[in-house]
């Protein structure tokens, strides 16, 4: 048992060491060279501090995502409380929904956002023609709505779960001891949720700020540091490798310590709903009930609504640029007749970054539940890692390390799926870690006790009674794979193009119409899977986050 | 046919000695218990001979091999899991056959084997079930089928009976008894409930704080404890400190609860503080025997059918126990005063700690 557990750990760490950490070292290493010459220097970081452009650049980035956390408590609390203690109707339907926006492609959200808003958007056009001018949505507003509508939900589960929590005796309590209600809120309520609220708020800082889809689409020419950074990398006239490892070493640095604060607030409570009796449902007036019902559907569906409008946008006809109200198929028919390999490539890449993921964290996640040792401590920690690592970044990490020397893997597929895996495997350590917290621990003994091995024993009993909980893991890590943007814009290659490649071509060029059906397309090959398995994915997210 | 030979075990966890240099000598064929409240150290102790827990020094060997550097599944041992770890994903029959498969046994023999232990233990014609729909005892029986079935070395109990009622728990240690016996196998039992250890035993080990205190046979223990924790823990002895005084060849006088007890032999030297053992057995209604005596007040009496347990307060207000049987002709009413006889030889004494 020992020796399966050292051999997975040791084995999880030489991958990780590669793959992970290797290629972080590099683009560390890359921002403290001098570009050519290769001697140390500190320069890069001095060319950034005294660069208006990249001081904006931060700037932007850390503000885009500041507000967005800021929103996102802001609608996400009022929402997690209307779902813990309000009788909202639909209040199931409400939860799945909810959930919805972490694992649909934020992008897709941000592009819906330019066809309604944008220059040529439907909703622009149709208030010019009738004379009221509106504001421009690029850069900070509508990068921020997007960010707040898609990353709510980091707020919500966390929170209901506080809400949750807090035990019906002991507000009984507080209230029998002569404590009004806003009394009450503020003595027993905020402090047990306030960790809550923390940890999830501090979650959404951090994917805004990795984020590099969402100002893709809407930043247009303002400085992100997510964009500048690739830009900086990858850009074919103004290529500064060892600026952008500065800049990537930045926004680690800033990711990486918010998620310490992060976890250290997780780590203070676990948001298990441990409540013997769930505290009562308000009694509301019929107004205010109805207020509430407004507000939590509201919020919902308006997070949803973007995507909404892009199926709906996906089948009218576009002439040009512009937006007709033809129904028709002719977006579909674009994006296919080029060639059916991005949409392929995309269900296949997902398909094996899916499985390889839950094969690599499954025994991961397994080993860091069960066997607690100095050693699994080190893997449960640098498993953590890639949280803090935007797909950009590691995506330019792996480039450097494997476009030569001994392993070649740049050009080829496979340097896709150890990305996506990388990036998805704090996810599936976490998910198969939860599962096995679930299982007795006796049943593996009484297994080895019958004479089966430790390691058969792990492979022929506790992952099929895994596997029902591994499953959901398995399809998540599927949607996000098949709707990756940030690294895979990084590493594809041309046999390789994706179906998120094309749309981001699309929108950056002119084929709005290819764009929209593109986004169509992610939008129904994240959303079947996951209305396929939605009742086991609301335990997964709670889980997870 | 299979000894056990313990010899100086020790466990630490943090700073916690689970199990503190302990050294057993167990007989092939002997039910051997291990009993000690909560805490004491059994199942660490058990769970170091089936492999699940670290040897930090010490061994163990069965018969003259030793077993404690060999992995967990290689130990030939047969584990009966106090929450039963019934695996959920097979049927009753594939429980009972998971060790015969681990052991590449042909599958012809595999359905005889199985089906003869699932008769063993009373469940013939349950294996094609899942185990979900089986009650608490069934299962139970799942679990001591699929450890039997494998022929082990030895066999190992860890309070297997503890989440059973009790009208089910008298029963299924009957069963375990009888099937121990008659397969003559080697067997090491877990539990803090002392009437059962008692019941089933050839002989226990009783536990305190990863020691040994005392190994004895279960009447053994029971009478002639060697230790306060022991008479303490075995049955709801009545404990009632006092100091001895002059020995008059046969008995040590002792002064306790405002009275004086005489005590068998020479137990400690006049002035010692000691500390009584009195059995409520041992206390009986004057009977018209001659013998000592000592007055005590009736306070309350629970009639329990077979028997009555008798609440009763000695001189100084010392409160004790007495058990009496139920049909005894009894009409002492609370309050009134009784003359209870004992023998000498049934108080046992113990330094005072
Ligand atoms: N895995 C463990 N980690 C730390 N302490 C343990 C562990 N297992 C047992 N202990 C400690 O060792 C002592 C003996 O435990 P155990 O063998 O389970 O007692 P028993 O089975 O007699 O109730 C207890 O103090 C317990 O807290
Ligand atoms: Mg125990």
């Amino acid at each position: 048992m020992k020796r399966f557990a050292t051999i997975v750990t040791l084995a999880a760490l030489v991958l990780l060491a590669v793959f992970l950490l290797y290629p972080l070292a590099l683009v560390l290493d890359a921002s403290i060279r001098i570009d050519g010459t290769g001697g140390l220097t500190l320069g890069n970081y001095a060319a950034i501090v005294k660069s208006r452009y990249y001081l904006g650049s931060i700037g932007n980035s850390l503000l885009a995502a500041a507000l967005a956390t800021v929103f996102a408590c802001a609608i996400g609390i009022p929402l997690a409380f209307c779902l813990a203690r309000i009788d909202v109707p639909g209040r199931a339907l409400l939860l799945t929904l909810a959930s919805l926006p972490l694992v649909l492609p934020s992008f897709v959200s941000a592009y819906a956002l330019v066809l309604l808003f944008g220059h040529a958007g439907v909703v622009t056009t149709a208030l010019r023609g009738i004379g009221i001018p509106i504001g421009s949505i690029y850069g900070l507003p509508g990068i921020v709505i997007v960010f707040t509508l898609t990353l709510y939900p980091y707020v919500v589960m966390p929170v209901l779960a506080g809400f949750q929590a807090v035990d019906a005796s002991m507000e009984e309590a507080a209230r029998n001891l002569g404590g009004s209600r806003p009394y009450v809120i503020r003595t027993v309520l905020l402090p047990i949720v306030m960790p809550a609220i923390l940890a999830g708020g501090l979650l959404v800082f951090i994917e805004a700020l990795e984020n590099f889809g969402v100002p893709a689409v809407l930043a247009e020419d303002r400085p992100f540091l997510a964009i500048d950074i690739f830009k900086l990398f990858a850009g074919e006239s103004d290529a500064n490798p060892a600026a952008a490892g500065a800049l990537s070493v930045l926004l680690i640095a800033c990711t990486a310590l918010t998620l310490l604060v992060q976890r250290h607030y997780l780590g203070k409570r676990r948001f298990s709903t441990s409540a013997r009796s769930a505290p009562a449902k308000l009694p509301l007036t019929p107004g205010l009930r109805l207020a509430a019902t407004t507000v939590s559907w509201g919020i919902v569906i308006v997070s949803l609504l973007p995507f909404a409008a892009v199926l709906m946008v996906s089948v009218l006809r576009f002439r040009g640029p512009v937006l007709t109200w033809e129904l028709g198929l002719s977006n579909y028919a674009t994006l296919l007749s080029g060639s059916y390999r991005p949409l392929l490539n995309t269900l296949t890449l997902a398909s094996i970054a899916a499985v390889a993921t839950m094969l690599i964290g499954a025994p991961i996640g397994y080993v860091v539940a069960r066997h607690r040792s100095r050693l699994s401590g080190l893997l449960d920690f640098i498993g953590m890692v890639p949280f803090a690592v935007s797909g950009t970044i590691l995506a330019i990490g792996l480039i450097i390390a494997f476009n030569s020397g001994p392993l070649v893997l740049t050009g080829g597929w496979l340097i896709l799926v150890i990305a996506y895996v990388v990036r998805k495997l704090p996810f599936a350590i976490r998910s198969s870690s939860a599962i096995v917290h679930q299982l007795d621990p006796s049943l593996e003994e009484a297994s080895i006790n019958l004479g089966v091995s430790p390691t058969t024993t792990f492979a022929t009993l506790t992952v099929p009674l895994m596997a029902s909980g591994l499953v959901g893991g398995l399809v998540l890590v599927w949607i996000t794979a098949a709707s990756e943007l940030s690294a895979t814009i990084v590493l594809y290659a041309s046999g390789w193009v994706t179906t998120t490649v094309v749309m981001y071509h699309a929108i950056e060029g002119t084929g709005a119409g290819l764009a929209a059906a593109a986004a169509a397309v992610l939008i129904l090959v994240t959303a079947i899977p996951l209305l396929l398995i939605n009742r086991r994915l609301n335990r997964q997210q709670t889980t997870v986050i | 046919m299979t000894s056990i030979r313990i010899k100086n075990l020790t466990r630490t966890f943090d700073t916690v000695r689970a199990v503190d240099d302990i050294s057993l000598d167990i007989k092939h064929g002997e039910l051997f218990t291990l009993l000690g409240p909560s805490g004491c150290g059994k199942t660490t102790l058990l769970r170091m001979i089936a492999g699940f827990a670290d040897v930090e020094s010490g061994s163990i060997s069965f018969d003259a091999r030793r077993i404690d550097g060999l992995p967990a599944h290689r130990r030939d041992i047969g584990m009966v899991f106090q929450n039963y770890a019934i695996f959920p994903n097979h049927t009753v029959a594939g429980n009972v056959a998971y060790g015969l498969k681990a052991r590449n046994v042909p599958a012809a023999e595999i359905k005889s084997r199985v089906d003869k232990a699932l008769e063993r233990v009373r469940l013939a014609g349950y294996g094609p079930r899942s185990p979900h729909q089986l009650s608490g005892g069934q299962l139970q029986r799942v679990a001591i089928a699929r450890a039997l079935v494998i022929e082990p070395a030895v066999l190992l109990f860890d309070e297997p009976l503890s989440n059973l009622d009790a009208q089910l728990r008298t029963e299924m240690r009957i069963e375990i008894r009888q099937l121990q016996q008659a397969l003559g196998l080697t067997a090491i039992y877990v539990t803090h409930d002392q009437e059962e250890a008692l019941a089933i035993s050839d002989r226990i080990a009783v536990l305190r704080q990863g020691k040994v205190e005392q190994v004895d046979t279960p009447e053994r223990i029971y009478r002639t404890p060697q230790t306060a924790f022991v008479a303490e823990f075995l049955g709801s002895t009545n404990m009632v400190p006092g100091i001895a005084g002059a020995f008059d060849g046969r008995n040590t006088h002792v002064a306790a609860a405002g009275t004086e007890f005489a005590v068998r032999g020479e137990i400690a030297p006049p002035g010692a503080p000691v500390l009584l053992s009195l059995r409520p057995e041992a206390l009986r209604l004057g009977d018209g025997s001659d013998g000592p005596r000592i007055q005590a007040h009736l306070t309350l009496r629970e009639f329990l059918g077979p028997m009555q347990r008798l609440h009763a307060t000695l001189p100084d207000g010392t409160q004790i126990r007495i058990s009496a049987l139920g049909a005894q002709a009894f009409d002492v009413l609370p309050g009134a005063s009784l003359a209870l006889a004992y023998d000498p030889a049934q108080i046992k004494a113990f330094p005072s700690p």
